[in-house]
């Protein structure tokens, strides 16, 4: 499907499309993530900190990503 | 069933993986085994290029269209009014270049394990249909083979767009499955 055809079905009539933009945000929101948690780590916040920034609990974001920072 | 897989069926399931990893796809579908089950010999690249197929070509032409499935789909989040080039552009200002595609190859490097589609696992089930129809007690690649072009599926789509005369394969691949 061209680019065109995807906007005008953007609100999704076709749940394809829709789950389509769903995985989309959800890799790109993980992606951020990942890079601005990396980056909190190296300007010296406190695990605490990113997770209230995100919203989460302490345990969730540790989990989540001290193994690869 | 895996116990009845025959070395290089089972080289193809481990191959898939690896082609998932080098394409960073989120999962592995029947284009992967497809790949892997084409860069070997063994009887499914018998039958592809016994059957007309131009093997390098179609491995060329599937890699592309795996990574362009990439979970990170410019097209699917230009459909919800976001502009993927535009969201590149501003990270790459504050965490360098490449920062997006760096940030996804770690995310996947995470992953140790990359889980087959339904799609794929009802292809390998398929495989052990066509090898009891065939009368074999192993499941080879071809049976591999036949199991991803029985029914539609993204790696037989991906074999009819590359004008791949699909009858003719299968029944080369009957041939070299049969009662192995």
């Amino acid at each position: 499907m061209s680019q065109q055809a995807l906007v005008a079905s953007a609100a999704g009539d076709d749940p394809a499309d829709g789950l389509r933009a769903v995985r989309a945000l959800r890799e790109l929101a993980d992606r951020l993530e990942a890079l601005q948690v990396e980056r909190a780590r190296r300007l010296g916040w406190s695990w605490q900190e990113i997770a209230d920034s995100l919203g989460v609990s302490k345990q969730a974001v540790h989990k989540k990503h001290n193994r690869r920072i | 069933m895996f116990e009845r897989f025959t070395k290089d069926a089972r080289s193809a399931v481990v191959d898939a993986q690896l082609v998932a990893r080098e394409a960073h796809s989120d999962q592995i579908d029947t284009r992967h085994v497809l790949v892997a089950l084409a860069e070997r010999p063994g009887p499914a690249r018998t039958a592809l290029s016994d059957g007309g197929v131009d093997v390098a070509a179609l491995v060329a032409e599937a890699r592309a269209k795996i990574e362009a499935g990439d979970a990170l789909d410019p097209a699917a989040l230009a459909a919800v009014g976001i502009d993927l080039d535009e969201v590149t552009r501003r990270t790459e200002a504050t965490f360098g270049e490449g920062a997006l595609a760096r940030a996804g190859r770690a995310l996947r490097g995470r992953r140790k394990h990359i889980p087959f589609t339904a799609d794929a696992k009802k292809s390998l089930e398929l495989a052990l249909r066509e090898a009891i129809r065939l009368g074999s007690k192993e499941i080879n690649g071809g049976h591999l083979l036949l199991g991803m072009t029985r029914a539609e599926s993204p790696a037989r789509r991906i074999l009819s767009d590359a004008g791949a005369d699909l009858d003719r394969i299968r029944h080369l691949a009957e041939g070299t499955s049969e009662a192995a």
